[in-house]
């Protein structure tokens, strides 16, 4: 703000200097004892007082009107209710099934390399048991050469299933390129969400409903239910009433006597 | 740990069910059955023969809260040991849920070897 006064300044500044200059008339009047001029500076101050009133809740009027009005004519908020509002939910159940899909790809992928590494356990662990009777001269010449046969499947089966293995991880790393996509419309939702606050923010300062609700309705409309569910928290936020970790969670039951 | 014991896994999140799923089949429980939330899983546990139920709390249709209760309120199920692994992480949740009769309690998110020690905590006490 600059140090030049704004027109309501003025006008106040205007009706100050109106007083004084009124009451300095008075002050002579009176001084002088000159009763007709007395009673007619004393009407004029009431009028005076009267139409500052009347101006003032004039200005007040007008402001109201005018902010109400910006505020109806802010084309934003039509568009943010009927354009923003549904792209961003549809952003938002694109991104659950997006993260889902992701996860179930991942676990496919996942699901089939522990097969194929159990599969390959089993065998080494075969394959070895085999070895080790023939380390301790234990294979007559039929079975070595039958063993021999066994080393050569596996190394083969070692060299195929390492190559499905490593197609899977490859597939788990891409399954993560959602994070990028959803990311970026997780922000574009962030940013919506700001601005609609911001409206809010301004129609709340409009209608003075911050002033208007008391405290006790405010922790009452904040109070929640224990039994009711309601979903996953914030960490770092609410740290009296939410745990931090299992052991938290432990020491709470165990405080129970579990 | 008998290893046959028959686990109903309950979660409204078909990705969910799969981890613990995945979880318990590495600790060598592969009988395993799902649900996606209380209403479903109530008539299986009535029917079933379940040991173990494993489940959410915030589930649409009946909650994991509502679950357990009906559970312990039923005279033929009421013993059934029941894992609680949810993201309700409330100081007064779990309290609540304690009351309730839960054997344990994880929140989400969990490792499975948390998921382990509570398995093998609950059957521990329950041998005892």
């Amino acid at each position: 703000m600059s140090n030049e006064e704004t027109p309501r300044e003025m006008e106040i500044s205007c009706l100050t200097q109106a007083y004084i200059t009124r009451l300095q008339s008075l002050d002579v009047a009176i001084k002088s004892n000159d009763e007709e001029a007395i009673c007619h500076i004393v009407g004029d101050l009431t009028t005076l007082r009267e139409s500052s009133l009347y101006q003032e809740l004039g200005m007040l009027t007008r402001e109201i009107h005018d902010s109400i009005t910006s505020f109806g004519n802010d084309e934003r908020i039509a568009q943010l209710a009927n354009e923003d509002i549904p792209d961003s939910k549809e952003r938002l159940n694109f991104i659950v099934t997006k993260t889902d899909q992701a996860a179930h790809r991942t676990m496919a992928a996942a699901e089939e390399a522990m097969t194929v590494m159990n599969g390959l356990s089993v065998d080494a662990v075969t394959v070895l048991n085999r070895w080790s009777q023939f380390r301790n001269r234990e294979l007559s010449k039929d079975e070595f050469t039958s063993l021999s046969d066994q080393i050569t499947q596996f190394f083969e089966s070692v060299v195929v299933q390492s190559s499905t293995v490593n197609k899977q991880m490859t597939d788990i790393m891409l399954a993560q390129d959602y994070q990028d996509i959803t990311g970026q419309m997780i922000q574009q939702v962030v940013t919506m969400v700001k601005e609609v606050e911001e409206k809010l923010v301004r129609l709340v300062a409009i209608t003075g409903l911050a002033d208007a609700s008391p405290a006790s309705k405010k922790e009452e409309s904040k109070a929640v239910n224990g039994e009711i569910a309601v979903g996953p928290q914030l960490p770092n936020v609410d740290k009296k009433i939410v745990v931090s970790s299992q052991s938290d969670v432990d020491d709470l039951l165990a405080s129970l006597g579990f | 740990m008998d290893k046959d014991l028959k686990i109903l896994i309950v979660d409204d999140f078909s990705t969910m069910r799969r981890i613990i799923k995945n979880l318990l089949r590495d600790l060598g429980f592969n009988n395993t059955s799902e649900a996606d939330d209380g209403q479903t899983a109530l008539p299986m546990l009535k029917t079933g023969k379940f040991d173990f139920l494993v489940t959410d709390w915030n589930m649409p249709g009946m909650d994991g809260l509502v679950l357990l209760k009906s559970v312990r309120a039923d005279p033929d199920i009421c013993n059934m040991p029941v894992l609680m692994v949810t993201a309700e992480a409330k100081r007064e949740q779990i309290v609540i849920a304690a009351g309730a009769g839960v054997n344990g309690y994880v929140v989400k998110p969990f490792t499975a070897v948390t998921l382990k020690e509570k398995i093998e905590k609950i059957f521990d006490r329950l041998e005892k």
